[in-house]
């Protein structure tokens, strides 16, 4: 099939010869020629990567390149069809986590990973607990847990259950629990999805500072501009393929991107004009109150975007979940205007009735059913529409699929394949899908492109202008500063559940938005 | 696509080529041992039984197979939209099958078939309405939740029929149903697989059994889809409810007696065909027509059991086995679908 022709015999070259230049330090891992296939599909096609201590490798590539593969291949959580892990020159079993773990190897899973129920002390510990005949040592514990903890600078109590912790805060005791093990390579698949810019900046400190000490990093990120702050050296993944490895110094991030693409791209940061005599307001909360929502006066307009920014936990989730009755509130009112018409949302069905599309933050828990394919999932929301009499029109399902699946640009665009075999930025791409079949005329979207590669970033977010250019009231989260400038017409700040200034498109910048959202000044909205 | 090594040149494929497509090959047998397994395993079995198993081709004995596959088979079909929903199972389709046999012949001998139906229908909603909005709308365990609905319903059963037992008149419909068949298809067996098409249809192709396999898959991403799960769940289990009282009418016509006890084990038989047939206990995947072949492979293997003499000790442990083998194939299957 689309497999090329390999006839040199797999593995047996020297390691020298692998990618990079003669000036890099021995390498402490490498993969060689790894080969990954699921089914018939080649995910890794014959790469290899070579990282010594104290360096910080990139990997990039596009959503569904293979990078969170070729790091389960390193980890030895997938055995490889092809090729082999070396660590310190010792060939690693195949698909052996364990054995990889004990020879140091420890992988940051892209999706988080953690217990909810237990505790912080429990989870960092998960799979290596320490025991004396089989009880369970929890001084020794807690000991081990505290000091990975400290390693990374970040205080959290060892006691408390992950579930109440912000999702921050459980992405840094994900890293403690790698740290916890000791390792000699760390790598982090996209650790930065989840957080706001000033934990993404504590996290790239503390990475450098571990490399520092001699730790080997590998580091995914759809964010290019992390990837120059830390990287010493690149590879870039595309199509399951190796395509360049290079030292930072000898790229630039425009070189980066066509390598990921394999063209050149215009990434437009084309803001959204909004129409001077601007629409009616359609959704509207006034005196909302809900856990961790405080008093919220909030309009959105006919063809308007309008953004919450914040600090992670700062009740932005909370505050559009409980503005359309996906969560309980506790006081006030939300209504929804449409056609003249004001109607209070009584009940999370009835917003999706008049015409709400929510897509949420977590796309593994909230938004997918991830055993079912992919035009399954379109079809959950659309279900009225596709059916005639209760029964579904199976034809007139597929082409309704087909068609989004190429609106959102899913790859590969098989839409009889299951949701939970795509990668992260596919199965986003998905979420996106199920509901812009709607045409929905107020779409609320909770950090819609974590973990979208820039050249489907940049697609979404002309989705969503072209969705307030045709009449939607839009209301995005997003904890991605340059996303939510480029498409906000108005910016709300929220802080502990309030919010806390309120910014026009030429008064937001990154300091203004930053300065509110941390609660060093106050500005009053005009 | 590369097929093409049938037209007999010489050139023998590469090393690594030919392991590709052995490997290729090897992935797409255990895919499709997975989903197809039970299609070789229920012909091999018939196949067994046919060479192996005196008296195993015979019209009385594949006759009284089908009469005992069909009330447990239409029990299992409706179970199947509880199992899909995620929840496990119905474990008090035990009382309801018991119910709606006592009921058919006891009230109609009083009164007539008509009435005895409509009573066993209010008592099959109620069950319906009770399971599901314990389980749907107070979010309960169900099998907590079906275990006590199985004491409060055999408890009312048992109080009501001192346990006695039932005849029907012995020239009744209800016999003529019973004794009734074309070949060796009892009616029983014809309305079972009846019952598997329209709830296969019900299952594929309608938006309510949609909702149940996208709730068995995912609940929270079902509901912010906009799907009141809580009705789905109380569809899910009145489906089953309703089948319930079906087979109980069918165990009841085919002895033309019912008694408290009468469906004894109703609940794991059911189960076993269930997840023999190849549905997941996990929710989502699964089809009525794999219960069917579950349902089949079942009463095959139990009458391979009777026929060899061995009692209902070694049967029941037969089918606690197949439980755990069905289950554990389950969860691997999961596990390598990535899901
Ligand atoms: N369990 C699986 N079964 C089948 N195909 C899979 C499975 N896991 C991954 N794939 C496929 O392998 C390819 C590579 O996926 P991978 O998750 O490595 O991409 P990625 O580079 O990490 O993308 P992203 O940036 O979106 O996270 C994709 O085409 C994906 O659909
Ligand atoms: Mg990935």
């Amino acid at each position: 099939m689309n497999v090329p022709d390999r006839d040199a015999a797999v593995g047996s070259q020297p390691a020298d010869d692998r990618v990079g230049g003669d000036d890099h330090p021995a390498p402490i891992i490498e993969g060689r020629n790894i080969v990954k296939r699921f089914g018939g599909a080649v995910a890794v096609d014959d790469v290899s990567i070579a990282v010594s201590p104290g360096e910080i490798h990139g990997l990039l590539g596009e959503n569904g390149a293979g990078k969170s593969t070729l790091m389960r291949v390193l980890a030895g959580v997938l055995a490889p069809n092809e090729g082999a892990v070396w660590v310190e020159g010792r060939k690693l079993d195949p698909g052996d986590t364990r054995a990889a773990l004990d020879a140091g190897v420890s992988l940051v899973h892209q999706e988080l990973s953690l217990v909810p129920e237990m505790t912080v002390a429990e989870n960092i510990l998960l799979g290596s607990t320490p025991s004396r005949s089989g009880f369970i040592n929890t001084r020794e514990q807690k000991r081990i847990a505290a000091e990975a903890l400290e390693e990374i600078g970040v205080s959290v109590d060892l006691d408390e259950p992950i579930a109440r912790l912000s999702v921050a805060l459980r992405q840094f005791v994900e890293i403690a629990r790698a740290i916890a093990r000791k390792p000699q390579v760390l790598i982090l698949d996209e650790p930065t999805a989840t957080l706001t810019p000033a934990e993404t900046t504590y996290l790239l400190d503390m990475l450098q500072r571990l490399a520092g000490r001699g730790l080997a990093i590998i580091y995914i990120s759809h964010r290019i501009p992390e990837i120059f702050a830390i990287c010493n050296r690149v590879t870039v993944l595309r199509d399951g393929r190796h395509v360049t490895t290079v030292d930072i110094e000898d790229t630039t991030p425009e070189g980066v991107v066509e390598f990921m693409v394999g063209r050149d791209l215009q990434l437009e940061l084309e803001t959204h004009r909004v129409d001077p005599d601007i629409g009616e307001v359609v959704l509207s909360a006034r005196g909302l109150r809900a856990p961790g929502v405080n008093d919220i006066d909030l309009d959105v307009r006919a063809g308007e975007i309008v953004g919450l920014g914040g600090l992670v936990g700062a009740g932005r989730t909370e505050l559009v979940r409980a503005m359309i009755g996906a969560d309980i509130r506790t006081a006030g009112e939300t209504t929804i205007t449409r056609d003249g018409i004001t109607k209070r949302i009584a009940s999370y069905r009835s917003a999706v009735a008049g015409g709400v599309a929510y897509i949420p933050e977590e796309r593994r828990t909230d938004g997918l059913a991830l055993s079912m394919p992919v035009v399954d999932n379109i079809t959950l929301p659309n279900r009225h529409a596709l059916s005639r009499a209760h029964v579904l029109q199976s034809r007139k399902i597929v082409d309704f699929a087909k068609h989004l699946a190429e609106v959102v640009n899913l790859r590969p665009p098989e839409i009889h394949r299951n949701v939970g075999q795509y990668s992260g930025g596919n199965q986003q791409k998905v979420v996106l899908a199920k509901w812009l079949g709607r045409e929905p005329e107020v779409i609320i979207l909770d950090e819609p492109t974590r973990g979208v590669d820039v050249g489907a970033k940049a697609e979404i977010h002309r989705l969503i202008r072209e969705l307030a250019d045709n009449g939607a009231a839009v209301l995005v989260v997003s904890s991605d500063l340059p996303e939510l400038l480029e498409l906000s017409d108005t910016i709300h700040v929220v802080r502990d559940g309030r919010i806390v200034g309120t910014l026009l498109r030429d008064q937001a910048d990154e300091t203004s938005v930053m300065a509110l959202a941390s609660g060093q000044t106050k500005v009053d909205a005009p | 696509m590369t097929n093409d090594t049938s037209t007999g040149t010489v050139s023998a494929p590469k090393p690594a080529a030919l392991e590709e497509k052995l490997e290729e090959q090897a992935f797409k047998l255990s895919a499709w041992m997975a989903n197809q397994g039970i299609f070789i395993f229920t012909a091999a079995l018939i196949l067994f039984a046919a060479v192996f198993i005196d008296g195993f081709v015979s019209l009385p004995n594949i006759t009284d197979v089908f009469n005992r596959a069909a009330p447990i088979g239409i029990v299992a079909a409706g179970m199947t939209f509880v199992v899909i929903s995620g929840n496990y199972l119905d474990l008090s389709v035990v009382a309801q099958v018991a119910t709606a046999g006592v009921v058919l012949i006891a009230v109609s001998n009083e009164t007539s078939i008509p009435v005895a139906m409509l009573v066993a229908v209010v008592i099959a909603l109620a069950y319906g309405l009770v399971n599901g909005v314990a389980v749907g709308v107070f979010k309960a365990n169900a099998v907590i939740v079906t275990l006590s609905t199985t004491f409060i319903g055999l408890g009312l059963l048992r109080w009501a029929t001192g346990g006695s037992i039932y005849f029907g008149p012995s020239d009744g419909a209800i016999r003529a149903f019973g004794a009734t068949r074309i070949g060796p298809l009892p009616l029983a067996m014809i309305l079972f697989v009846v019952v598997t098409l329209i709830l296969s249809f019900v299952l594929t192709r309608t938006t309510f059994g949609f909702m149940v396999r996208s709730f068995g898959s995912n609940r929270e991403a079902t509901r912010l889809s906009g799907v009141s799960t809580p009705w789905v769940v109380i569809g899910a289990f009145t489906v089953t409810s309703l089948a319930a009282m079906l087979g109980g009418f069918v165990l009841a016509a085919f002895s033309n007696t019912a008694v408290s006890a009468m469906s004894d084990g109703y609940d794991f038989r059911a189960l076993a065909a269930i997840i023999v047939g190849g549905t997941s206990v996990f929710g989502g995947r699964g089809s009525v027509l794999r219960t069917l072949l579950g349902v089949v492979f079942v009463s095959v293997l139990t009458n391979i059991m009777v026929l060899s003499g061995l009692g209902f000790g070694i049967q029941q442990m037969a089918i606690g086995l197949l439980i755990v083998l069905a289950v554990s194939v389950d969860a691997l299957a999961r596990k390598a679908t990535g899901a």
